[in-house]
C-alpha cells in the first residue's frame, strides 16, 4: 500500500464522482445478473432468479455507502453536503446569521489585530542574513543589562574569535551628520561603527567596497560608506560616486562604498563611518553598543561563558575597569529591539482573548437558543438515520461556516482598524515602521486568523453541538411544538455562559479603567518644568569645529542673543538634553568627603545647558541662583544641582559652596575641575512622567570639558529650545532661519513643540489605554448582549407559565420584578466573580499603571456598578415585555 | 461438512487477495473462486465482498480495468499488484503462524502443562 495510490485513488474519487458511480453501478447489476443466469442455468425461472439473486446480495444502497467510504470519498461528500445544508439554514435565519457573525468578527477582529502588531514587533525575525546568530554584548549587574559598552572592553571582546565569526561596536547615530557642500545642506544620520559592522549585519555591498580594519585605526583615513536610499536621493543614483569626495560636517571625506537597497540598520542611518577606536585607550565611558554575529556551531550559552571569561580576563589585568558586581553577557539581538514593548503587547493579548471569549459565549448562547428550536428538526433526522456524530459534524459545520465568515469579516476590521488606528496616532513602538507600515498582512497574520476562527468555531459550536444529540428522540418528536423543551440543563449551560461573560467583561473593564486612571494620573502629574509655548529643535554640532567646547559655546551664546531678539520670543536655550529625553550620567566625588563607592560619592545624570535653559522650561531656582552669561570658560566653574540631588546627598545640610568633581579618572579627556555648587533647582520628571524625578547635575555650556562636549556630539544631537509668548509654530520658520544663519548654515531637524515631546513620552502607554478601552467596551457591550440574549429568550419561553401567573393574580410589577430578579442575579454572580479573578489578574499590570493600586476600590466599584447598570438596561428590556404579556392571548401562544 | 462457516473477521482480505492472485478476476468470479477452492464449506457476504474490494484496490494491493466477460458482458476485472503480492505474502506467514500456535494450544491435553 503506498501514499501515492491512495491519494490517487481518493483523487479519482473525487474528480470523477459521477463516472465512478456508473462505475460500481455496473459492477453491482453485472454482479447480480452474473449470479441470476447461474440461478437459471441450475433451472430457476428468469424473474425468479433475478429476485432471488438481489435477495441474496443484501442492501446494495448500503453496499455503495461502503463502497463509498472505503474509497474515502464519504468524508468530502459529508463535508459538501453539510456545508451545503449550513449555507441554507444560515441564509434562511439572516438574523440570527448577521448577529452571530458581527459578534465573531469584533472578537477574531480584535485579536487579528494585535497579533498583526505582535508579529511585526515580537515574531518577526530581524532582516539580516542569519539573523538568530546575531547577539548583542552587554555589560551585567544584579540590576541587569545594559547594552553598553567602552572602547577598552570592545578592544578585548573583539579577540573573542573563537565564538564570534565577527563583531562590531558602534555609536547610537544621534547627532546626525551634516552633509554640507552642494546647494543645500542636510542633515543625515550616520554611525560610526568598526569595520566589522558590515559583516556583522550581512549588509549587501552594491557598489564599491567598505572600509577594512587596516582603514579603522586612529589616524585612518576619512572614508564613508553610504545606504542606497541616500546614494538615490542625494546624488541621483550616480553610479560613479565611488571615489568621490564630500563634505560632511565641514571635513572632507571619500564614499568608498554604497550598500544595497534592502539594507536597515539599526539605529536607522545613511551613512557609516569607520569608528577608529585607539587601541591603546583607557577611557571608561560606557558610550558604545557591541554587537557580535556567532559562529555556527556556537550555542548563544558559550557566546555567554566566553563574554564571562573575558570580562574576568580583563578584570585580572585592569581590576579599576570592570566594576566590583559587574560581568559580561550575549543576549540575542531581536530581544534588545523589542524589549519593554513585550509585557504590554502580552496583556493586549490576553485582552483580545478574553474579547474572543466573550464572543464565543455570545454565539454558543445564540447557538443553544437556536438549537431549541430546531430540536424537530434534528429528530427528524436521527430518526431517518442520521448517527450521533453525523448530527454533531452537521452543527459544526455550521458554526464552522459562521466563524469563518465571522473571521474573514474580523481580518478586515481589525487588520484595517488598527492601520487606522496607528494613522490617527502614531506610536513609537520599535519595527512597525512609519505609521505602522511594517504591519503586514502576511501569511503568519493569515493563518493565525484561520486558526484563532477554527478554534473559535469550535469552541462555540461544540457544547450546542453535542447537547442536543443528547434528548430522548421520542419525547421530542412526540412533543407538540419547536417551543418545547428548554431542559433545564440547557438553560443551566446558557446561566453559566452568561455568568462566564459577564466576569471577563469586569476583568477587562477593570484593565480599561486602570489604565484610564494612569492616563488621567499622568496629565495631573507635575513634570517640573513647563513645556507650554517651548519650541525645540536638533542640531548635528559635527566636525572639527566643534571638537572643542569654545566653538560650541560661542555660537550657543550667538544664537541666544540673535533669536532671544526677536519679537515674540522670551527666551533661548542650547543644551544637550530636553526633559523626558534623557543624557549621559557620569559619576562624582564630593570634595573634602569620604567616598562610597570607589574613587566616588555617587553618579546622577549630567545636563549641560546655556544660561537661560532654565528660564525656558520655568524650572525654579530653589535656593542661590542660576546660571548666567558670567559663568564662562574664563571663570570659576560652577555647577547646579536639583532638588533630588540635595536631598539624596545633603540631606537637611545647605549644598551650596560644596564643590563637586565630575568623572574624575574616567578618561583624561574628560577629566574636570572640582565645581562650586552655586544653586538648587526644582525636580523635573526626566525618566518619563511616571518616574520619580533622578537626581541631576547642571553644568554650564561654556565650562563643559573638551572631551566631553566631543563625545557628545558625536553620540548625540544637540537641542534648542525656544520659549515663546505666541503659539511656537507660528514663528517656527523664522526661528529655523535666524538658527541657520548664527550657526554657519548647520542644518535644523526635528522641530517639535515641547508639548510634542511630552505627548511622544507618553505615546505607548496612551496607544495601551486606547486599544484596551475599545476592547473593554466591545466586551461590555457583548456581554450586555449576551444578557439581554438570555432574558428575552427565558420570557419568551416562558410566556405561557408568565400569562398563568398574571391570570392567576400576579401583578405586571411583580412579574417583571421576577425576570430583573433573575437576570440580575447572574449579573451579580458574574461581577462577583469577575472582581475576584480581576484582583489576582490585574497584578500583570503593575508595571503599565501609574499612581492607582491594582486593587483600586474605586475602579473596582465603578466598573461593577456600570456593567450591573448595562446589565439590568439588558435585562430591563424582556422584563417589561414579560410584564405586558397578556394572559389571554399567552394561553393560545404555541 | 455440511455446515457453512462464516468467513473470521479480517480474512476476508486475504481470501481475496489469494482468489486474483490465481489469475484476474471479476467481483462475482472472486466469490464464486472462494467458494469453489473452499468446496462451498465458506459462506461470504456477498454485500460485503465490494466494500473490500474497493477498500483493497484503494490501499494499491489491487488493481482493476474493464474487460469483457465470458458471456461478452462489460465487467470489472482485479487483478493483484505488487504490494499486493508481498502483502498476500506475509499475511499468509503470519496466518500459519498463528493457525500452528492456535492448534497447539487446543490440542494441548492436561499432562502437558
Amino acid at each position: 500500500m503506498t501514499l501515492l495510490s491512495r491519494f490517487r485513488s481518493w483523487l479519482r474519487a473525487l474528480v470523477r464522482r459521477s463516472r465512478m458511480e456508473s462505475e460500481m453501478d455496473t459492477e453491482l447489476r453485472f454482479h447480480i445478473e452474473a449470479f441470476a443466469e447461474d440461478l437459471v442455468r441450475s433451472g430457476v425461472p428468469r424473474q425468479e432468479a433475478l429476485r432471488r439473486a438481489r435477495i441474496e446480495f443484501g442492501g446494495i444502497e448500503r453496499a455503495k455507502e461502503e463502497c463509498r467510504e472505503a474509497r474515502g470519498v464519504r468524508l468530502f461528500e459529508t463535508v459538501w453536503q453539510d456545508t451545503k445544508y449550513g449555507l441554507r439554514m444560515l441564509r434562511k435565519s439572516p438574523g440570527f446569521t448577521a448577529t452571530a457573525i458581527l459578534t465573531l468578527s469584533l472578537g477574531i477582529g480584535a485579536n487579528t489585530a494585535i497579533f498583526s502588531v505582535v508579529n511585526a514587533v515580537l515574531l518577526q525575525p530581524l532582516s539580516y542574513p542569519q539573523p538568530d546568530r546575531l547577539v548583542a554584548l552587554m555589560r551585567s549587574s544584579p540590576a541587569g543589562n545594559q547594552w553598553a559598552i567602552s572602547v577598552p572592553k570592545f578592544i578585548v571582546y573583539r579577540e573573542q574569535t573563537k565564538v564570534f565569526e565577527s563583531i562590531a561596536a558602534y555609536d547610537s547615530a544621534g547627532p546626525g551628520i551634516n552633509l554640507t557642500g552642494g546647494d543645500r545642506p542636510e542633515q543625515v544620520k550616520g554611525i560610526h561603527a568598526s569595520a566589522g559592522y558590515f559583516e556583522v549585519f550581512g549588509a549587501p555591498i552594491a557598489l564599491g567596497r567598505v572600509y577594512t580594519a587596516e582603514e579603522d585605526r586612529p589616524g585612518g583615513p576619512h572614508v564613508a560608506v553610504i545606504s542606497d536610499g541616500l546614494w538615490r536621493r542625494r546624488f541621483g543614483a550616480d553610479p560613479t560616486l565611488v571615489g568621490r569626495t564630500v563634505e560632511l560636517s565641514g571635513d572632507p571625506y571619500q564614499i568608498i562604498g554604497v550598500l544595497g537597497p534592502g539594507f536597515k540598520s539599526d539605529p536607522p542611518a545613511d551613512i557609516w563611518l569607520p569608528l577608529q577606536a585607539d587601541p591603546n585607550s583607557t577611557n571608561q565611558g560606557h558610550y558604545l553598543r557591541a554587537a557580535a554575529r556567532m559562529r555556527p556551531e556556537v550555542t548563544l550559552g558559550q557566546a555567554q561563558a566566553a563574554m564571562k571569561l573575558a570580562v574576568e580576563e580583563l578584570r585580572r589585568k585592569f581590576p579599576n575597569w570592570v566594576g566590583p558586581r559587574e560581568s559580561a553577557t550575549a543576549v540575542p539581538l531581536r530581544d534588545t529591539v523589542v524589549s519593554g514593548v513585550r509585557s504590554a503587547l502580552l496583556i493586549l493579548i490576553g485582552a483580545v482573548g478574553f474579547v474572543l471569549l466573550i464572543a464565543c459565549a455570545n454565539v454558543a448562547n445564540l447557538l443553544l437558543a437556536r438549537a431549541t428550536l430546531r430540536k424537530r428538526e434534528l429528530a427528524i433526522r436521527a430518526s431517518m438515520g442520521a448517527g450521533r456524530w453525523r448530527i454533531v459534524s452537521q452543527l459544526l459545520t455550521e458554526s464552522l461556516l459562521l466563524s469563518l465568515v465571522g473571521g474573514a469579516l474580523g481580518l478586515v476590521i481589525g487588520f484595517f482598524g488598527l492601520r487606522a488606528l496607528l494613522a490617527i496616532n502614531p506610536v513609537n513602538l520599535p519595527r512597525i515602521g512609519e505609521h505602522g507600515a511594517e504591519i503586514t498582512l502576511d501569511s503568519r497574520v493569515l493563518l493565525y486568523t484561520l486558526l484563532v476562527s477554527l478554534f473559535t468555531a469550535i469552541l462555540f459550536g461544540l457544547v450546542p453541538a453535542i447537547s442536543p444529540t443528547r434528548e430522548d428522540l421520542n419525547a421530542t418528536l412526540r412533543d407538540s411544538g419547536a417551543r418545547s423543551g428548554g431542559g433545564f440543563r440547557q438553560n443551566k449551560t446558557r446561566s453559566i455562559l452568561v455568568v462566564t461573560e459577564m466576569a471577563m467583561a469586569l476583568i477587562l473593564l477593570v484593565g480599561a479603567a486602570l489604565m484610564i486612571r494612569t492616563f488621567e494620573a499622568l496629565r495631573s502629574v507635575r513634570p517640573g518644568f513647563d513645556g507650554h509655548n517651548v519650541l525645540t529643535m536638533q542640531m548635528a554640532l559635527s566636525g572639527s569645529r566643534f571638537k572643542k567646547t569654545a566653538g560650541a559655546a560661542q555660537m550657543v551664546q550667538e544664537v541666544e542673543q540673535r533669536v532671544g531678539a526677536m519679537p515674540g520670543v522670551e527666551a533661548v536655550a542650547g543644551a544637550c538634553c530636553l526633559p523626558l529625553t534623557g543624557g549621559p550620567d557620569f559619576p562624582f566625588a564630593i570634595v573634602g568627603r569620604a567616598p562610597v563607592s570607589g574613587s566616588y560619592s555617587g553618579d546622577v545624570q549630567w545636563r549641560n545647558v546655556s544660561p537661560q535653559y532654565f528660564e525656558v522650561f520655568r524650572i525654579p531656582a530653589l535656593r542661590g541662583r542660576v546660571f548666567t552669561a558670567r559663568d564662562d570658560a574664563g571663570s570659576t566653574p560652577v555647577a547646579l544641582i536639583n532638588e533630588a540631588m540635595a536631598k539624596q546627598f545633603w540631606q537637611n545640610e545647605n549644598p551650596i559652596g560644596a564643590q563637586l568633581l565630575i568623572g574624575h579618572g574616567i578618561a583624561p579627556e574628560f577629566e574636570d575641575a572640582p565645581r562650586q555648587i552655586v544653586g538648587v533647582v526644582g525636580d523635573i520628571r526626566d525618566y518619563g512622567l511616571n518616574n520619580e524625578p533622578a537626581p541631576i547635575m547642571y553644568v554650564p555650556e561654556a565650562q563643559v570639558p573638551d572631551g566631553i562636549s566631543a563625545l557628545e556630539n558625536r553620540l548625540m544631537p544637540f537641542l534648542w529650545a525656544v520659549r515663546t509668548k505666541v503659539a511656537p509654530f507660528s514663528l517656527d520658520t523664522e526661528i529655523q532661519q535666524e538658527v541657520r544663519a548664527t550657526s554657519g548654515g548647520l542644518a535644523v531637524a526635528h522641530v517639535r513643540s515641547m508639548e510634542q515631546v511630552v505627548g511622544e513620552s507618553t505615546a505607548r502607554g496612551d496607544f495601551d489605554t486606547m486599544l484596551l478601552s475599545i476592547f473593554a467596551g466591545v466586551a461590555l457591550l457583548l456581554a450586555a448582549i449576551g444578557v439581554y440574549g438570555l432574558m428575552a429568550y427565558a420570557v419568551q419561553q416562558r410566556t405561557q407559565e408568565i400569562g398563568i401567573r398574571m391570570a392567576l393574580g400576579a401583578s405586571p410589577e411583580k412579574v417583571r420584578k421576577m425576570v430583573v430578579w433573575q437576570g440580575m442575579r447572574l449579573a451579580v454572580i458574574g461581577v462577583v466573580i469577575g472582581v475576584v479573578a480581576a484582583l489576582e489578574l490585574t497584578r500583570f499590570m503593575a508595571g503599565l499603571i501609574y499612581r492607582v493600586k491594582t486593587w483600586d476600590p474605586t475602579v473596582f466599584a465603578v466598573v461593577a456598578v456600570l456593567l450591573s447598570a448595562a446589565a439590568w438596561l439588558a435585562v430591563y428590556v424582556p422584563a417589561r415585555r414579560a410584564s405586558r404579556v397578556d394572559p389571554i392571548v399567552s394561553l393560545r401562544y404555541e | 461438512m455440511d455446515k457453512q462457516l462464516d468467513v473470521l473477521q479480517g480474512t476476508l482480505d486475504m481470501l481475496i487477495l489469494k482468489a486474483v492472485s490465481l489469475g484476474p478476476l471479476h467481483g462475482y468470479g472472486i466469490l464464486f473462486r472462494i467458494q469453489q477452492i473452499s468446496r462451498d464449506r465458506l459462506e461470504i457476504q456477498q454485500g460485503s465482498l465490494y466494500p473490500a474490494l474497493y477498500r483493497l484496490e484503494h490501499q494499491g494491493w489491487i488493481a482493476s480495468e474493464w474487460g469483457e466477460s465470458e458471456n461478452n458482458r462489460k465487467a470489472k476485472y482485479y487483478r493483484l499488484a505488487a504490494a499486493g503480492k508481498r502483502r498476500l505474502q506475509s499475511e499468509t506467514e503470519k496466518w500459519n503462524r498463528m493457525a500452528e500456535v492456535i492448534a497447539g494450544i487446543l490440542h494441548t491435553t492436561p499432562e502437558e502443562v
